[in-house]
């Protein structure tokens, strides 16, 4: 039982040691900033799109018919 | 090298003195990006680490399970360039906004940036849940439930209907555009592109501009079967009304704002105006004006505004004010135009337990403060944290913006017909609208309000592409003179960082506090360095 609390006090401990250096030396910036947005950015750039340019300008016609 | 162990050791437990910090060796060249995050000290620290940085990434976790789910998220994600693109570095923004705070202040204005977060996925996510696009074309119960909105329209109009959660609220663009631009910037270049690539010149509001290329891009979710659309600020946003109105292609209500909102007879138009919106809602949603939720909605509502009010007099009162200048200017005019949400209770009450601790023990979160300044006009939203910036650097402590102030007022819930009035002036009172392109009577209640909150400087925020503001420019000029105020004019192109460089800004300020104020940095490192590639 001890050395299962103490595995699971040292478990946690490694978690919080990365976690911390993962915010210290602001490693989700550099992942985010160098691989992930590129990678989205390309992905965005590259994606086929309707041409809005080609909607109908016959569109509904409102009716403006309140009597408040 | 020696080192001062007893001075390392007191450092290292406390946190450096301001004039030593050297925030500016902290960036990576360029980036914006941190070698490290800084050392506040180990209380500041590790209350940044657990209850800032890591319970908002858990926190967003769970509001995005909460409000819709991963896969609804990971549709949106990739489908749609402001979500991906933007949202996912916002543990940065929170870094931007809070360089160099530090005890009550850091943790205040943290609390602001949260209650701004959990916002920003309630929305996003409620569009992903009910959009026809990221749903095989289906249109579920959520889009029948969901009210589309210009972002100018103040959601407490739809209090009716929304109060009781049968209906949501969600603002066209507040989400895709507005909050996009404080978190990073460049995803809004592409859409001020689009809709110049459709043969819109590049001068008119780069704002409005922004919002009509939202759809050019086809990147505006389905999520809602009409919208109401808004005049407000100015007529480029009638402009992007009819633009909206062509590739929508839906029932629309086209909501009015007046210019000249002094005039009784044309707050009675008002009134009727926001009426006949009322029945068009009714005819499209099938559901009836329910008084009762309108009510409630507006009594939540008017909780926040009296607590805000309650800040605002120990800001003006006291130095105790523990909120910095972009997390009061972001959160107020977030709240104050969206209307009631719960988490805006819930951070109120938050930040009311350390308002209270710092007028009681007296604690100024700012003690490097030389000058207290209330900035002016339409600000840079690609460069919101220049407060923090500003402090660090120069010690200008902004205490109030004119955007905090456009709403002051609480709504009266005792007739129909006194909820009704109040709800024209609010509606009137819109960003952009009151103190901005409102009249000079408006526009110069600056200088109460430089009183008010015992303000000695003037940011002047200069939006390029604002015909309205330009062309007061003058009047502001001759008014300073004339008054013998420090003004500093910031010039920008509101969501458009290409225009006057986050750089140039800092440049502007710089030259002002040394050639007119002759003043030194409290910290050299940040007088200049090169962010032109940071979100």
């Amino acid at each position: 039982m001890k050395a299962k609390i103490l595995k699971a006090l040292i478990a946690a401990f490694g978690v919080n040691a990365a976690l911390f250096a993962v915010f210290f030396f602001d490693l989700d910036g550099k992942l985010l900033f160098y691989v992930v947005e590129p990678f989205l950015k390309k992905h965005y750039d590259n994606m086929e799109r309707k041409d809005m340019t080609k909607t109908p300008y016959d569109i509904n016609t409102p009716k403006y018919e309140y009597n408040v | 090298m020696k080192y001062d162990i007893k001075k390392l050791a007191h450092d290292f437990w406390y946190g450096k003195p301001h004039e030593e910090r050297r925030l500016g060796d902290l960036y990576i060249d360029k980036t914006g990006l941190y070698k490290h995050r800084e050392w506040r000290g180990v209380k500041d620290t590790m209350y940044y680490f657990y209850n800032i940085w890591l319970y908002n990434y858990i926190h967003m976790v769970a509001d995005v399970m909460k409000y819709g789910g991963v896969i609804n998220f990971a549709k949106g994600v990739w489908r749609y360039r402001w979500v991906g693109q933007t949202y996912l570095p916002v543990l940065h923004w929170f870094d931007r906004g809070m360089e160099g705070m530090r005890g009550e202040a850091l943790k205040a204005s943290a609390w602001h940036y949260r209650g701004m977060v959990n916002a920003t996925i309630t929305q996003f996510m409620r569009m992903f849940s009910a959009d026809t696009k990221l749903h095989g074309g289906k249109k579920n119960d959520l889009y029948y439930h969901t009210m589309a909105c210009k972002e100018t329209v103040w959601g407490g109009m739809f209090y009716p209907w929304t109060a009781d959660g049968d209906f949501q609220y969600v603002p066209l663009e507040m989400i895709p555009y507005f909050v996009t631009c404080h978190v990073n910037s460049h995803t809004v270049h592409n859409y001020i592109d689009a809709v110049q690539s459709i043969g819109l010149p590049g001068d008119p509001c780069p704002m409005c501009q922004a919002e009509a290329g939202l759809y050019v891009l086809d990147d505006m979710p389905d999520y809602s079967p009409y919208l109401i659309t808004c005049n407000e600020a100015c007529d480029g946003s009638v402009g992007t009304a009819i633009l909206q109105d062509w590739f929508s292609n839906k029932p629309l209500f086209a909501l009015g704002m007046p210019m000249l909102f002094d005039d009784p007879l044309v707050k009675k138009n008002c009134m009727n105006e926001i009426e006949q919106c009322w029945k068009f809602v009714e005819e499209q949603t099938g559901v009836p004006f329910n008084w009762d939720n309108m009510v409630k909605g507006i009594t939540r509502q008017n909780e926040i505004t009296e607590f805000e009010f309650e800040k605002w007099e120990v800001a003006a009162k006291t130095d105790y004010y523990p909120v910095n200048g972009v997390a009061q200017a972001l959160y107020r005019i977030y709240s104050s135009q969206y209307g009631d949400l719960e988490i805006w209770h819930f951070c109120d009450k938050k930040v009311r337990k350390i308002l209270d601790k710092c007028v009681r023990n007296k604690i100024n979160s700012f003690p490097k403060t030389r000058h207290r300044v209330i900035a002016w006009s339409c600000a840079p939203l690609y460069y919101s944290n220049w407060c923090t910036w500003a402090y660090n650097c120069w010690g200008l402590n902004v205490i109030i913006n004119m955007d905090s102030l456009m709403f002051a007022m609480t709504i009266r819930t005792d007739s129909y017909e006194h909820c009704l009035e109040d709800c024209a002036q609010y509606h009137m009172w819109a960003p952009m609208r009151r103190m901005a392109v409102g009249g000079l009577h408006h526009i110069f209640e600056l200088w109460d309000n430089m009183e008010k909150f015992n303000c000695d400087m003037v940011m002047m925020y200069d939006q390029l592409q604002c015909k309205g503001m330009q062309g007061v420019h003058g009047l502001f000029e001759d008014e300073f003179r004339e008054r013998n105020i420090h003004a500093i004019w910031m010039p920008h192109a509101l969501p458009d960082s290409r225009t006057v460089s986050r750089m140039e800004i800092r440049r502007l300020i710089n030259d002002y506090m040394t050639t007119v104020m002759h003043e030194e940095p409290l910290d050299p490192t940040l007088v200049e360095f090169d962010d032109s590639m940071i979100w």
